[in-house]
């Protein structure tokens, strides 16, 4: 408690510093590109993860004396985001990092930050104007390839539960729509449940536990999740499944998933309750946390007049029960030679995404994602 | 002393209600004010000029809320509350995005408008029947309207895309006057200039009137009926002039893109000095609310707030910016100032009311009158005294039933299913918990946004301190609880001290518990829910969870604090009316008080629940309570504007809106299809609690 307040004191003195250096910080820009970070909304697991990857990037040997970021928060109103980008490119950014709220309706404004010369990239989501940079995985890909695991993990025959994201999104109509597309090729294979579980680890469990209401889990062969196989996984077992029994579930990439991933009896430091290896049958996916850090280099890259690609398309970071590997410490080079799951002494909340890894960004490892302090 | 002070408030009452006639209202000129000092701040602080193209950005990019929030403005100054709002803009934009011929760059204008207006005004006439002549409560017929608009804009648009001609786009974006006058301001100048007609007819006498008190509107012969129906009608043609707006912003659709605006256009209609509850306000300071809240976007950046202190700095921006409307002699705060020091002054001078001696001061007659009153009346029967609860607690269990048969026809497996039940009930718990909450500040006329991030925010705490041990639950429990207790009582002190409307200080206080949230956890929530706590939400004693017996002493120690305690009666008093209660000697600053600190204890209780239910924390738990609070203690039979509704109706309308959601999810409907389902069933619900014309 006393930690927690002296954070809040301490956060307190930050920003009434902040707030007196403001005006003057933000002129003497000097040699430094000045960038800025537009995010939508930071009330989640994901977003916040993906900002501290940022920050970590931008404190990194590679960009330290290259850039000036600073990150603004647009809230979930897409209106406010294009406010907000416009304002940026008022106060002389040279690019502008993007997590777009819609891929569509920041076209505009982005076509004119353009136009004045401002770089435009976005992460995870995509930006449709043609100006504007993406860094994205291929969400399509992403929903076929996990229903086709799951369709071969259950030999092509089984009842099945989908949860979806959130409703109304081009990420989860593409996710869910290329899943469909798998599971109505395999006739063996029924869709007897379908719920939406807006991405969220918390609200797939209420989601699930509707479903459940009216339904045993041996009505149920295997899941199709975006998000949400550590949760279906815990209430496996608090209904009394063996981790033998658990259910083939296609879904995220939480850290909290992967080390259910290893095997039973594997020794892992600060393992509890269903936050510990069980040998579950899974495939994890997600879109990983690293892509603003990627966009923001990508972003220094085009600055300095290097060849970019205007979409870049990051490989799927995939992970299956032969693939799951702990990581000791977390340092990128140790996960550049194959770890890809946490120990939970580290990481204490299991919904944490542990796709953190890319061999182009080298800048930022497991203290990046945590705290936001880059590699060296 | 204090009927000196209720006197004093009813006469601000009755005083902006003649604001109607004079012209000068202060308020939306504090608005204007604020808003050209903001602006002419960022101007100051940004490093470079303000040019023409950048006011011209910052006007049509307010428009959209501006005019929407116009629209919400009609609505509240008649009492009521568009829920809706939000969802119309986005299916006006799906709808437009996706009939206009990809083909055609040259789309008319004026014809592409008048549908948006169009399909605006139809929405709002759907608002209008339910909310006129049926008598529903907006809130809640609105809040229908919300998710079945939703569930078409997802049929008619299932992601973002679709093509709005550009003719639109550079009409609505581009210059009236080249160089000199945006079309946006145009725009908005026509929608102001259409309110200052509007609010000379009779129909805007008529809508002062009824805002202010339907009943004496009714008996002074105006058309109650047609005028609440004619503002739905116009407020949904804002909207969708709103969603032609948004259209030609982004030249695309996107089925979610309005949702985000709906809690902005109620701080731009408060910021613009309209009164929520109705009756007092215009729709031009509004605009100028809209200004504020969007210029606030740029003063973050100027001063380069970070992340996690943007939605704390916005919060004081809210309240700030209200506050300094208010000031004035007759203002709640400087009341209270003057009160504080008459008090004071009359303490020292020994005349104060609490040192006079504390004999019996009762007319001799009183004793003889309440003898001889007991020895006669009679109990009346159990039907007959509770006649009035019954029938507005009833109906919500009524479709309860309803539903739970036909979860039994569709499903099957159900009504002999334990382990339904089961489910049923652990999942009920959540909202029957924040019904009490929510449902004491409702029954006090208020409203608590706060709920959201005072969920997350206990959650987070609880998980972190206790860190996964039982012992520790024992201390970081009551920890939770009394910063909890402190939140309630920020809430409380801004209603009651500051005078702010609820909406106003519990929104305001969302944002800045939200970045509380976010600098505590470090953006990363840690810790797991205690083994004792887990076992509370997901473990058996005989079959059932251990919540369920929580659920049943909530429920008794609810329903007796609502119904038999003083401070259950006190919250009655308040809400019927806040003078009567005040004069009858309620201290009603205490009770109000008192019912956010209920409020934001329930919401503790909630996130703490939560948690032991996920194992873990996350950030945004807290998000997908807000409305369904609303939404069933309202199905509940109790009355928005406070004053009506009991705890067990509150129940059962928690209880409906669980089996709704369950029987909807053991189906395989769309998406799009239960969300329609759902709001046709919470009106089909409501329909019974209809008030009858007496």
């Amino acid at each position: 408690m006393a930690r927690a307040f002296k954070r809040l004191l301490a956060g307190t003195a930050v920003a009434a510093s902040v707030i007196a250096a403001g005006p003057a910080a933000a002129q003497d820009g000097g040699e430094k590109y000045d960038i800025y970070l537009s995010m939508s909304y930071i009330g989640n697991d994901w977003q916040a993860e993906a900002s501290n990857m940022i920050k970590a990037m931008a404190a990194s040997e590679t960009l330290r004396d290259k850039v000036n970021l600073e990150v603004q928060v647009a809230g979930p109103n897409a209106q406010r985001q294009i406010q907000q980008i416009n304002a940026m490119v008022q106060a002389g950014a040279d690019a502008i990092v993007v997590y777009p709220i819609s891929p569509t309706a920041l076209n505009q404004v982005v076509r004119n930050a353009c136009a004045k010369g401002v770089t435009i990239i976005a992460y995870d989501g995509e930006i449709t104007e043609e100006c504007a940079y993406n860094v994205t995985i291929d969400q399509a890909e992403a929903g076929r390839r996990t229903a086709e695991w799951l369709v071969e993990e259950l030999n092509g025959e089984g009842d099945i539960v989908l949860v979806t994201g959130v409703p109304g999104t081009s990420v989860d109509t593409a996710r869910t729509q290329a899943a469909k597309e798998v599971f109505s090729q395999h006739e063996g294979i029924n869709v007897v449940g379908e719920a939406v579980g807006m991405w969220s680890q918390a609200v797939a469990r209420t989601e699930l536990s509707k479903l459940l209401a009216t339904r045993d889990w041996s009505d149920i062969d295997g899941l199709w999740m975006q998000v949400g196989c550590y949760t279906a996984n815990a209430m496996q077992m608090e209904s009394g499944a063996a981790p033998a029994d658990l259910k083939p579930c296609a879904g995220e990439g939480s850290n909290g998933g992967r080390i259910q991933m290893l095997a039973e009896g594997t020794e892992v430091e600060g393992a509890d309750g269903p936050y510990a290896p069980k040998g579950a049958r899974r495939i994890s996916y997600a879109s990983p946390p690293y892509s603003g850090a990627l966009a923001l280099k990508l972003a220094v890259d085009i600055l300095e007049g290097k060849e970019v690609p205007q979409h870049t398309t990051l490989p799927l970071p995939i992970v299956t029960n032969d693939t799951v590997q702990l990581c000791e410490e977390g340092s990128w080079e140790e996960m550049q030679s194959g770890c890809n799951a946490f120990k939970p002494s580290i990481v204490a909340n299991p919904g944490w995404f542990a796709s953190i890894f890319s061999d182009q960004t080298p800048e930022v490892g497991l203290n990046a994602a945590l705290v936001a302090e880059p590699e060296k | 002393m204090s009927s000196v002070t209720s006197h004093s408030n009813l006469e601000t009452g009755r005083g902006r209600a003649r604001g109607i006639v004079s012209r000068l209202d202060p308020k939306p000129l504090v608005a204007f004010a604020v808003a050209v000092l903001l602006f002419f701040t960022v101007d100051w602080i940004s490093p470079g000029p303000m040019t023409y193209f950048d006011v011209s950005f910052q006007a049509s990019g307010t428009a959209p809320l501006a005019i929407s929030a116009m629209g919400q403005t009609l609505v509240i100054l008649s009492g009521g509350f568009d829920l809706s709002a939000g969802a119309v803009i986005s299916f006006v934009n799906a709808v437009l995005a996706t009939s206009m011929s990809p083909t055609d760059f040259e789309a008319s204008v004026t014809l592409w408008t008048l549908v948006g207006i169009g399909i605006g005004m139809a929405i709002g006439a759907f608002n209008g029947f339910f909310v006129a002549v049926l008598r529903l409560q907006p809130i809640v017929v609105t809040l229908s309207t919300m998710f079945i608009v939703q569930g078409l804009t997802l049929l008619v648009m299932d992601q973002p895309g679709g093509f709005i001609a550009p003719s639109i786009g550079n009409f609505y974006m581009g210059d009236a006057i080249p160089q000199f006058l945006p079309m946006s301001v145009v725009v908005m100048g026509f929608a102001a200039l259409f309110w200052s007609w509007l609010k000379r007819t009779s129909y805007g006498l008529g809508l002062y009137a009824v805002g202010s008190d339907a009943d004496a509107a009714e008996a002074s012969g105006i058309p109650v009926i047609l005028i609440r129906f004619a503002t739905y009608v116009i407020a949904g043609g804002f909207y969708g002039l709103a969603g032609v707006f948004v259209g030609a912003q982004t030249g695309s659709g996107d089925p979610l893109v309005g949702n985000a605006l709906l809690l902005p256009m109620f701080a731009a209609v408060v910021i613009g000095g309209t009164r929520l509850g109705g009756g007092a306000g215009g729709l031009i300071g509004t605009i100028f609310g809209a200004f504020i809240l969007m210029i606030v976007v740029n003063i973050l950046l100027a001063l380069n707030i970070s992340a996690y202190y943007s939605t704390i700095a916005e919060g004081g921006v809210l309240i700030a910016a209200v506050l300094l409307g208010s000031i004035s002699r007759r203002s709640v705060l400087a009341t209270q100032i003057r009160q504080i020091r008459d008090g004071f002054d009359a303490r020292r001078r020994g005349l104060h009311v609490g040192q006079r001696d504390k004999a019996d001061r009762r007319f001799a007659f009183a004793d003889r009158l309440v003898g001889s009153a007991a020895g006669e009346a009679t109990r009346a029967g159990f039907l007959e005294r509770h006649r009035g609860t019954l029938r507005h607690a009833l109906p919500a269990w009524v479709c309860l039933m309803l539903v739970l048969i036909a979860t039994q026809f569709v499903l099957g497996n159900t009504l002999a299913n334990w382990t339904f039940w089961n489910s049923l009930l652990v999942l009920s718990t959540f909202l029957v918990i924040l019904a009490l909450g929510q449902g004491a500040v409702i029954l006090t006329g208020g409203l608590d946004l706060s709920l959201p991030w005072t969920i997350a925010l206990s959650g987070i705490m609880v998980a972190g301190l206790a860190g996964g041990s039982d012992a520790a639950l024992l201390w970081a429990v009551p920890l939770v609880f009394a910063i909890a207790a402190l939140i309630g009582v920020m809430n409380g002190l801004g209603v009651v001290a500051l005078g702010l409307s609820p909406i106003v200080v519990t929104l305001a206080a969302n944002g800045i518990l939200q970045g509380a949230a976010l600098l505590y956890s470090d953006g990363t929530p840690s810790g797991f829910a205690p083994p004792l706590l887990r076992w509370l939400m997901t473990g058996r004693i005989l079959g059932a969870t251990p919540v369920l017996v929580l659920l049943v002493l909530f429920v008794v120690a609810g329903t007796l604090l609502l119904s038999k305690t003083t401070f259950g009666r006190r919250v009655y008093a308040i809400g019927n009316s806040l003078a009567a209660a005040r004069l009858s000697g309620v201290r009603t600053g205490r009770v109000t008080i008192g019912v956010y600190v209920l409020s934001s204890l329930c919401a503790a209780l909630l996130g703490i629940l939560l948690t032991g239910f996920s194992g873990q924390a996350s950030l945004g738990m807290g998000d997908d309570y807000l409305l369904p609070s609303i939404a069933v203690v309202v199905v509940g039979g109790a009355l928005i504007t406070g004053g009506r509704g009991h705890f067990l109706g509150m129940v059962g309308g928690a209880l409906l809106l669980t089996a709704l959601q369950t029987l909807l999810a053991g189906t395989t409907l769309p998406f799009a299809f239960r969300s329609i389902f759902f709001g046709g069933v919470v009106l089909a619900a409501v329909i019974a609690l209809r008030e009858r014309r007496s």
